[in-house]
């Protein structure tokens, strides 16, 4: 049983191919992230599944009911979007029961339901002010009770915490959380910033020139990017791409890598089965910041490297410092308490257990 | 205050003098009787007030062979204006709402055709207006004489509703359209609330340019049914020996006069709406 099945979706403007062959499934339930770049079509996506813009091609499923060609207002979905989008003449108590009101629900119904959607978001003193009475943060939730009222089988979200402000948006990113595990209603999700993708979602499909890129849960893509494209967008600070020379030397993997001047041969202590053509070949090293640290904690598989510090960047619960991997800047997140000099050569330990390899040519992981 | 304020407001009221003059001048000699027009000049203030003449403008003075006053005239105005107004404000909003929020396949280009009816001088349509008013049965009937107002003003509102409409998210409709509502019902219920200051401006425009209109009124209707600057036009023009100014003078405000009130009254919106539609557009 599916929530959301969407079956080789395409979308052409004219010439230009937006979304090329998009195929998404989802249990009820279900948290599901689209995330990209601007321009990558994941609003156009989205509003493909709202019925707002026509299918090129494809079919897309809610339920069992193919709704490829319904209304908006035949798909039993509601929207929220990125500019809130409430109707500036009404309260907020009609704004969220407009839709029950056109809908013909009778009026003790809509009452109850606009009680207990602003119970729950917490809006009930704000229930007879008009929007622009509002502050950012009340728009959004009234645009959530709006959206909520409706009880649809399927919530979308378009981009709705980037007009916040940064603490703002944190508080409501949990708080999206929070009522979903309440709600439990199936949720397509769309935004740019990798960290809500991150929190938020049960699948994230990362995106990029209209295709998706990789769909999973989000410690896999994160752990197991599927390409240098999907590695580079999650994660911040992005994974360091080192390119760099591979060997086999007496049957074992190893790179080189060059740092203050001095050039060391780090053994790979994983079995990737693809690497082994690359032999005496070009590859690059994807390494994450949080896997290359200060000298300490007894890592096995770690390997040591004396690196020229260029940059010290504080965070408060760690450091990040900058520092010269064969003429790459390569960002590490160190320990605060650890001793860090400017133009001083500070050994690192890089987690060789978790590093990741690239195609120079097609960027694609190698496994 | 500084001595510039001084200057500069000095230097306005002077100009406002000089501008409001020929107004004042006309409402003073509606208020004289011909003697005193005739002894005294131009600015010397009526001895007593005296609404003769314009009674006699409103009721009685001859617009040519009939001497009825204006009366029925301004009547035959507000028939004509006040559906004319309506209708090319509504179907303005109307067309605005599609051009902006319901694009069609080559709307843009409709709008850029319909902009080009803007510049087009009255007296251009005149001949194949008759025509088609001809055709359509329609000539010299105040329904006519609308129809000509509503299809001549449309380029005009459609431009009004247009350019305020594109500022209006288009995600607004999006909202609705999930929440339920067609066409129709969003237009009502969510475009046309937030349109007060624009509906305004094509009130006032398009009352101002209907009212004041003479070419349509004098080609497009006949005896009965002309519009009061036809009207104003006959009366002036018809002389019985003496040229009575004062007649004339009273006669010319009561045609300004709706014009004069619909500015007083809604001329607070007008700059509003129109800078709010133009910024943006």
């Amino acid at each position: 049983m599916h929530a959301l099945k969407i079956q080789n979706v395409e979308k052409t403007y004219g010439k230009v191919n937006v979304l090329k062959g998009i195929d998404i499934e989802i249990e009820p339930g279900q948290f599901l992230i689209l995330v990209g770049p601007s321009g990558c079509g994941k609003s156009t996506l989205l509003n493909m599944i709202a019925g707002l813009e026509e299918v090129t091609n494809g079919n897309i499923f809610i339920g069992d009911r193919d709704v490829t060609h319904l209304d908006p207002k035949d798909r039993d979905i509601a929207m929220v979007f990125q500019s809130y989008a409430l109707y500036p003449n009404m309260t907020v108590r009609q704004n969220i029961s407009f839709g029950l009101e056109i809908r013909k629900t009778e009026k003790s119904e809509q009452q109850v339901i606009v009680d207990k959607v602003s119970k729950l978001l917490q809006i009930e003193p704000l229930l007879d002010r008009k929007p622009k009475q509002l502050s950012g943060g009340q728009r959004q939730r009234v645009a959530m009770g709006r959206a909520l009222a409706r009880d649809p089988s399927i919530f979308l979200f378009d981009e709705p915490l980037s007009n916040l402000d940064a603490k703002l948006r944190v508080e409501m990113r949990s708080e999206i959380k929070e009522l979903h595990q309440r709600v439990g209603t199936t949720i397509v999700y769309v935004t740019h910033d990798q960290i809500e993708a991150m929190t938020l979602g049960d699948v994230i499909a990362v995106m990029k020139d209209g295709e998706i890129q990789q769909m999973g849960s989000p410690q896999e893509i994160y752990d197991n990017p599927r390409n240098q494209f999907v590695a580079g967008f999650m994660g911040s600070p992005s994974m360091n791409f080192i390119p760099c020379q591979i060997e086999k030397v007496n049957g074992v993997m190893q790179i080189e890598l060059e740092s203050a001047g001095a050039s060391h041969k780090m053994l790979i202590k994983q079995t990737i089965q693809g690497l082994e053509s690359y032999a005496g070949k070009k590859v690059i090293l994807g390494i994450r910041p949080e896997q290359i640290t200060q000298q300490g904690e007894d890592k096995v598989d770690s390997a040591m490297l004396d690196c020229a510090v260029e940059i010290i960047e504080p965070t408060g619960p760690d450091t990040q410092i900058t520092a010269r991997i064969n003429g790459v800047r390569t960002i590490c997140r160190i320990h605060p308490t650890a001793e860090c000099q400017l133009d001083k050569l500070m050994p690192l330990m890089l987690d060789m257990s978790k590093v990741v390899f690239f195609d120079p040519e097609t960027q694609m992981r190698i496994y | 205050m500084s001595i510039n304020r001084v200057l500069i407001y000095s230097l306005l009221g002077f100009v406002a003098l000089i501008y409001l003059l020929p107004l004042v001048v006309m409402l003073i000699t509606s208020l004289k009787d011909l003697d005193e027009i005739r002894t005294g000049t131009l600015l010397s203030l009526p001895q007593s007030l005296n609404f003769d003449a314009w009674g006699k403008a409103w009721g009685t003075a001859c617009t040519g062979v009939s001497c009825e006053g204006l009366k029925g005239y301004f009547w035959n105005s507000v028939l004509i204006v006040v559906p004319a107004v309506v209708i090319s404000t509504i179907l303005g909003a109307l067309n605005g709402y599609v051009l902006t929020k319901w694009k069609f396949k080559g709307s843009d280009l409709f709008f850029g055709m319909l902009l080009i009816g803007t510049m087009i001088p009255f007296q251009v349509i005149l001949l194949p207006m008759a025509r088609t008013l001809g055709f359509l049965g329609l000539s010299g009937t105040t329904s006519g004489l609308i129809m000509v107002h509503v299809i001549y003003g449309l380029a005009f509102t459609t431009l009004f509703f247009r350019n305020y409409y594109i500022s209006i998210p288009n995600e607004l409709v999006n909202a609705a359209r999930i929440d339920g509502a067609g066409f129709w019902l969003i237009f009502w219920r969510i475009i046309i609330p937030v349109s007060i200051p624009i509906i305004v401006v094509s009130v006032i425009w398009q009352f101002t340019q209907i009212w004041n209109d003479f070419l349509f009124g004098v080609v497009y209707s006949s005896g009965d049914s002309q519009p009061i600057t036809v009207a104003l036009n006959n009366l002036v023009n018809t002389s019985t020996g003496i040229k009575e100014y004062n007649v004339d003078m009273a006669a010319a405000i009561i045609a300004a006069l709706p014009t004069l009130l619909v500015y007083v009254v809604a001329g607070k919106y007008f700059v509003k709406g129109l800078t709010a539609g133009a910024v943006k557009g």
